[in-house]
């Protein structure tokens, strides 16, 4: 490599050197991670979607351009990405608004609450919407009316429920680092609140509620779950790729439907940077936390709705767990803990299991993506603008398609990956790259507010990017990759569609254990199983909680001394 | 805390190298039901105490989707118990290679493969799932026909699996169009099409909804209805007049197997005497012949004689139509 050529004497230049290569390891390890791990297997995809009798061609394009059920599914899709999308924007704006721009009580469980959706496994979510909203649900009984949930209106509300947390955890990055001083400028110059939020706070968060907004369309599109069981006969693009796959065995046909999910999300995710250019990036040095007062009229508002938002969530969620301890829903409802006596589908033996590889995919996928953020800083934009997108890609594939083209990628002998195939390793690999989208905006949002100025200013003091990232830029970005650790550990613990594909004999993890319960026509006992996972997931969060608060006290005390 | 120890190790070794598959070690991928599996493996095991028989349970689309991706370099030694109009695929008999189980001859011709390469002494049903409490409710006659369900009184009351997405599906499709004539079939399923609430993408979820109270009549299997009947669910479970879609479940050798002798041995066990009285146990279908399935079919409130409730269902023609008469069932009834 032409730079470890340049290490001279020179100090100056010598360290100059050091930085570029620590830059270039920097998105370097996590861009190698994106090729093998994404990139790769999906040009692999690529190819059996051109793969036509043995040789290539368009002709499995051509033949699923030519059918009326793609087109209905691809307008379904859209049509319910974008219904998802501005739901989902709108209220996660409301939430991280409330959050970090309001002053009231109880915010902590607000933010305990909106996660919720993140750690439940796919079957509580549709289980709680049927139990409540079906037509032989709990509202519909007391009302006496039977609400047609199975539908758009279903699959809106159950979409708009998991990508709801992660529109706030994206545009929650966006709005706790505003600068204070610009809102006290605001009002020494008289400017009143609507006219502070219209100026500061929309702008500042614009970045934010555009990456959100792609997140949510993209998860949207991609996702299977909630359309095969509420979605009723609402077809959409995923569903058509399992009819191929798993219907009709007809891989090819699958995997061209899963190539052309990738176009609306590069085109949108190409809009969307181009929109950010006109924006100038980044705040002011010393910057001072924003600490908001009461505002009656703000405040209450912002709380009630929240709250209200909230309320929906824990109904959804408590009438599972409560169902669990109920003899036969909804014919006897007599409570009994009979649904927690598991034996078959390997019991609770997969827990442990998923716990580890759970910790493994959110430390490693943390580290990976806050080195891809900083990396992509110092990388000038001809560079960064590809590598961006590639890293904002993953979502736009659904969990099938990974799976399966990991099988593709990992089960041949040909390249020495496929030592990998069948260890649990993989399956963390997997769940980190599943989610990377949501992991990198979180992190890229956050970057955002990080004034350059600071780490201009560390630099000219003559500390290199090591010590740059490490004393400046990774205090300052913490909360964020917080809020990636957890939000990666907690989809790790319950995703299923990809690992479904990726397990063995000897390698279960709980989701596998949930369908399989499930499968088994035991509903009851997998949502039993489901309560157990959210438990050991609850608490392991907070103890991981608990340990960086103790660990951040530790430290402010240090600094006193 | 012994589990926690345990499943640690066992991390630490699988985040390492996956370790190369030993002589005595056979993988065997099905769609056997949980329970039946369970029962059967612990026997096999105990038949072959120097073989490991480790099993993948999946259902049985993603099992096809999985071997299909794994064909370039296939897991499995041995595929059981699993449908056998997916196992009549090309792609799937391309990857077996014939083997006459010990005990095989003694299934009739319908029963195995010409070639060779699979043979299914048990099977299972389809049935209706019918939710008493609802159908009191709504005051609906029960249904005993295909020809029940075209009442107008049972709109949005009926849930049925997708052919295209599911093999329960096709299945029950695949009945009516054999047992009534391909004409006179589409002409039914035309007929019940404006009341079917959802056509879904899985085959047990219309039992499963009927079972809770969500719709009338599910469309499913008889395993998820007999399962749901002893949770103490208000369902019954009914047989079509005229005859309901079964399935059988084949098993098969894998060509690619690398441990052939403990694969050969494992099939021969599924056609031993004890893995046939088992079957008594678990199945209401077996097709052995000779063999009485009524004690499992009184159980689970069958006729002792199952073969009066079934369609005649030629499997052959089920596979060779089976692209035919999805994409035809998607051009009338896609939604």
């Amino acid at each position: 490599m032409s730079v470890a050529g340049h290490t001279t004497r020179h100090p100056a230049r010598r360290r100059f050197d050091a930085d570029r290569l620590l830059t270039l390891a920097c998105v370097g390890l996590p861009l190698i991670g994106l090729i093998l791990f994404f990139a790769y297997p999906m040009a692999i995809v690529f190819l059996r979607s051109i793969t036509v009798d043995g040789s290539y061609g368009l002709g499995n394009y051509a033949e699923v351009l030519g059918s009326s059920g793609f087109w209905r599914a691809t307008r379904h899709s859209l049509v319910m990405g974008g219904a998802t999308t501005a739901l989902s924007v709108f209220l996660g704006f409301i939430i991280a608004h409330g959050l970090y721009r309001c002053a009231f009580p109880g915010k902590w469980l607000i933010r305990s609450v909106i996660v919720l959706p993140l750690l439940a496994p796919s079957l509580v979510q549709a289980l709680g919407l049927i139990f409540l909203l079906g037509r032989n649900g709990i509202i519909s009984r007391a009302l006496g009316i039977e609400i047609e949930i199975y539908g758009f209106w279903g699959l809106l509300i159950a979409n708009t429920l998991y990508a709801l947390p992660q529109a706030v955890m994206i545009i929650g990055a966006a709005l706790i680092l505003l600068d204070a001083r610009t809102y006290e400028a605001a009002e020494v110059m008289g400017a009143p609140p609507w006219r502070q939020f219209r100026d500061l706070t929309i702008p500042a968060a614009r970045f934010g509620i555009l990456n959100a907004a792609f997140v949510c369309f993209t998860i949207t599109i991609t996702d299977f779950g909630n359309a095969a069981v509420i979605g009723g006969d609402y077809s959409v693009l995923a569903t058509e790729i399992y009819s191929q796959v798993v219907g009709q065995r007809n891989f090819n046909m699958g995997a061209v439907v899963g190539i052309m999910l990738l176009l609306p999300t590069v085109i949108s995710y190409s809009i969307e940077r181009q929109a950010m250019k006109r924006q100038q990036a980044g705040q002011t040095t010393g910057q001072v936390a924003y600490r908001p007062e009461f505002a009656a009229l703000r405040d209450l508002s912002m709380a009630a709705l929240s709250l209200l938002i909230c309320a929906g969530i824990l109904s959804v969620i408590g009438i599972v767990v409560y169902a669990s301890f109920v003899t036969l829903w909804p014919y006897n409802m007599t409570l009994s803990p009979k649904h927690y006596d598991i034996t078959l589908a390997g019991g609770y033996s997969s827990l442990w299991m998923t716990i580890v590889i759970s910790l493994a995919a959110a430390a490693g996928g943390t580290v990976a993506v806050f080195l891809l953020g900083l990396g992509l800083r110092r990388l000038p934009q001809a560079i960064a603008q590809p590598i961006q997108i590639l890293a904002a890609m993953p979502a736009a594939v659904p969990g099938m398609v990974l799976g399966l083209a990991y099988i593709l990628t990992f089960n041949s002998t040909a390249t020495p990956l496929y030592l990998l195939y069948g260890t649990a390793a993989l399956i963390a690999i997997v769940n980190f790259y599943h989610y990377h989208t949501q992991a990198f905006l979180t992190v890229m949002t956050g970057f955002r507010q990080l004034p350059e100025a600071l780490e201009e200013a560390a630099g000219s003091l003559g500390a290199g990017l090591g010590r740059t990232a490490r004393d400046i830029v990774a205090p300052f970005i913490a909360p964020m990759l917080v809020s990636v650790f957890f939000f990666l550990f907690m989809r790790s613990m319950v995703t299923l569609s990809a690992v479904v594909f990726l397990t063995t004999p000897d390698l279960s993890v709980a989701a596998v254990t949930i369908m399989r319960l499930d499968d088994a026509g035991l509903t009851s006992q997998a949502a039993a199983f489901s309560t157990c996972v959210m438990a050991v997931v609850c608490a392991a969060v907070l103890s991981m909680k608990a340990t960086l608060a103790l660990m951040g006290r530790r430290t402010m005390a240090k600094g006193a001394e | 805390m012994k589990t926690w120890i345990q499943t640690t190790a066992l991390s630490m070794a699988t985040l390492g190298l996956a370790a190369p598959a030993l002589a005595d070690e056979l993988t065997v991928y099905t769609a056997l039901e949980e329970e039946e599996i369970a029962a059967y493996v612990e026997a096999a095991q105990a038949a072959m105490p120097d073989t490991e028989i480790n099993v993948l349970r999946l259902s049985t689309g993603k099992l096809g989707a999985r071997l299909l991706a794994e064909a370039g370099n296939p897991q499995a030694d041995v595929i059981w118990g699993w449908a056998v109009s997916a196992m009549m695929d090309p792609q799937i008999l391309e990857m077996l290679e014939p083997y006459s189980a010990k005990g095989v001859d003694v299934l009739p011709d319908t029963f195995r493969g010409a070639d060779g390469k699979w043979f299914a002494p048990i099977g299972y049903m389809g049935a209706f799932c019918v939710n008493t409490a609802r159908l009191e409710e709504k005051g609906l006659p029960m249904p005993t026909s295909w020809a029940d369900l075209e009442n107008p009184a049972f709109k949005d009351e009926i849930l049925m699996p997708d052919p295209n997405s599911s093999g329960t599906g096709y299945l029950h499709v695949n009945a009516v169009l054999q047992s009534m004539g391909t004409e006179a079939g589409w002409a039914q399923l035309e007929a019940v099409d404006p009341n079917m609430a959802q056509y879904t993408s899985s085959g047990s979820k219309p039992c499963k909804s009927a079972r809770v109270g969500e719709y009338t009549v599910g469309i499913s299997l008889a395993f998820t209805a007999m399962q749901s009947i002893e949770e103490g669910y208000p369902l019954a479970m009914v047989f079509p007049e005229g005859g309901v879609g079964y399935e059988l479940e084949a098993s098969g050798l894998m060509a690619s197997s690398d441990n052939k002798e403990a694969a050969k041995a494992f099939l021969d066990w599924t056609m031993s005497d004890e893995a046939i009285g088992l079957y008594q146990t678990y199945k209401a279908l077996i097709t052995v012949p000779g063999v009485d399935a009524s004690k499992a079919a009184e159980a689970a409130g069958l006729p002792a004689d199952i073969s009066t409730v079934l369609a005649k269902v030629d499997f052959v023609r089920a596979a060779t139509d089976q692209t035919a008469v999805k994409a035809q069932w998607k051009e009338k009834f896609g939604r």
